[in-house]
């Protein structure tokens, strides 16, 4: 750390110190996990040793980049540092996306090496697995960027749909993290229920816990009971880090045991609706924090002690604007990768297509709903147009239209006659199992505005339907 | 243990709106779905489901015809 208490983070080419430093700094017994059997920060740097050397035998080289495609694990965690500590960059792929989806992001990625599980992962409702991982040599090109991480948002093709973060932008992240009031402080515990995978469960939990000597405590399965079990495993304070699934889950808990040790419950995504943050409150009586954020950004704002509802405060360092209605983040840089869609970045800001509110008097930022067609499935992004594309690339269909009425909907006309059963199947060769509609209704004709434009009202679907 | 019957049909539709309104006509349960309906068995008859049993739990139809077998044998 230098003297002014700030980190100095090389460009990922130059080198991966900044994993030692921030992340796995700190005595060697000092707690980075409890699975529940305890995983030290000393054996952590061991396992990373151990995998930068598998990496470097699969050929990655520092400036090169590698496709993790494995499920929150041990396996995950020490990759992932592995091909940091490389100067490598790594390509997130959600374990659950199809060897389609997949495929297309490689080979349009281009990374070195791909890490992936040895065997089908059958996680069932477990937060965190066991799994034997495989490092397979893909292509001897270095990396496009320099950014540390690359994610997919929904959809890996078209402008502004592939995010990279440098080494930079996310210790950043985990300093601003460090400067909230309300977050998990060091020789206390996160009961991580958001997969690591994405930005909450990856940033908030896993490398600010890492940075701070937080336990990060995976329940061992996700149900009310294991979560309420694995708050009582110790004794030490214990927030629970999640989504408002996961509050709804705690809040129908039947007699839980009293729990002093219950700190606090955060959860990113979105807005919870009183009723269950009210009878949360009432069964625990600790305070339900709100986080909002972006996998672009990280954390932009927060609500930790639930005193603002819904709004929250732009966390340190973050710089929020309004423009006709819409809510924008100051980056100097865009976050793409590639063609660079000027609707979701310009000129040092991004554009968030959250409809958002700014109060002038107390800074503080209400989030008002999508201005687009992304929709929010248990944390997860999706974009409907993505999904209403895939269905039109299946044989058959002539036209398809994708709604969210609590759950992805989708209206189709074909051109030939096929079973609903071999369409979902096929599909589900070509889409991860989140981004699939829970129902397909085949009509004969779309419904159509006089112009011939597909009509996307949901009441005139509803009706359209024999 | 609990000595309820399992539930039906009707029941398990009933757990499910409990976790927010759903489309009309959704027959096949998504993951946080499936987690909720797992969460509702343990609380009510306090017996865990096996990953072979989630597996086969991917429509209300078949959640109530595992839930049947489960729960009839735990009786």
């Amino acid at each position: 750390m230098a003297m002014d208490g700030s980190f100095v983070v090389p460009g990922t080419a130059a080198g991966g110190e900044w994993v030692d430093e921030v992340l796995l700094g700190g005595a060697a017994a000092r707690v980075g996990l409890r699975l529940p059997e305890v995983v030290e920060v000393g054996k952590l740097r061991r396992l990373v040793r151990e995998r930068q050397r598998e990496l470097a035998r699969s050929g990655l080289r520092a400036g090169g980049a590698a496709a993790l495609r494995l499920p929150p694990s041990l396996a995950f965690v020490t990759y992932l540092l592995a091909v940091w500590r490389s100067g490598a960059q790594a390509i997130l792929l959600d374990h659950r996306l199809t060897d389609y989806e997949v495929r297309r992001a490689i080979e349009r990625l281009v990374p070195q090496v791909v890490v992936s599980p040895q065997r089908p992962v059958v996680a069932g409702l477990r937060t965190f697995v066991d799994v034997e991982a495989d490092v397979a040599s893909y292509s001897g090109h270095p990396a496009s960027t320099s950014h540390a991480v690359v994610q997919l948002s929904s959809g890996s093709t078209g402008p502004s749909k592939v995010i990279g973060r440098t080494a930079q932008a996310l210790v950043d992240e985990v300093l601003r993290y460090t400067k909230i009031d309300g977050v998990p402080l060091e020789g206390e515990r996160v009961i991580l229920l958001p997969s690591m995978v994405h930005v909450l469960g990856l940033v908030g939990g896993l490398l600010y816990g890492l940075h701070a000597g937080v336990e990060l405590v995976p329940p061992a399965r996700l149900t009310g009971d294991a979560i309420v079990q694995a708050i009582a495993a110790e004794q030490t304070p214990a927030t629970v880090l999640g989504v408002p699934f996961h509050i709804g889950l705690l809040a129908s808990v039947q007699e839980p045991p009293k729990l002093p040790q219950f700190k606090r419950m955060t959860t990113g995504g979105e807005l919870v609706p009183a009723a269950v943050s009210q009878a949360f409150e009432e069964k625990y009586g600790v305070p339900l924090g709100n986080m909002y954020g972006m996998t672009e950004v990280g954390v932009i704002g927060t609500d930790l002690y639930g005193a603002h509802r819904p709004a929250i405060r732009p966390a340190p360092g973050i710089d929020v604007r309004v423009v006709d209605g819409e809510l924008q983040i100051a980056r100097p840089e865009s976050p793409y990768l590639g063609l660079v869609d000027p609707a979701r970045w310009s000129d040092g800001w991004l554009r968030t297509r959250d409809a958002g509110v700014v109060d002038a008097e107390t800074g503080l930022v209400s989030i008002k709903g999508r201005l687009d067609s992304q929709v929010s499935v248990g944390g997860l992004k999706v974009d409907l147009t993505e999904v209403e594309y895939t269905l039109g690339t299946l044989r058959g269909v002539e036209a398809a239209v994708v709604v969210y009425d609590g759950a992805i909907t989708a209206y189709l006309q074909l051109k030939e006659r096929r079973e609903t059963v071999r369409l979902e199947a096929e599909l589900s060769q070509r889409l991860a199992s989140y981004k699939r509609p829970r129902t397909l209704h085949v009509l004969d004709q779309l419904p159509r505005t006089t112009t011939g434009k597909l009509v996307r009202d949901l009441t005139v679907l509803r009706k359209a339907v024999p | 243990m609990s000595n309820l019957p399992p539930p039906g049909r009707a029941e398990v539709i009933d757990w499910l709106a409990g976790l927010g309104q759903r489309p009309p006509g959704a027959e096949r349960l998504d993951s946080m779905e499936l987690a909720w309906l797992v969460h509702q068995v343990e609380q009510r008859y306090g017996v865990e489901l096996s990953d072979d049993q989630l597996a086969q739990m991917t429509t209300i139809d078949a959640a109530v015809a595992v839930l049947g077998e489960v729960l009839s044998a735990h009786a």
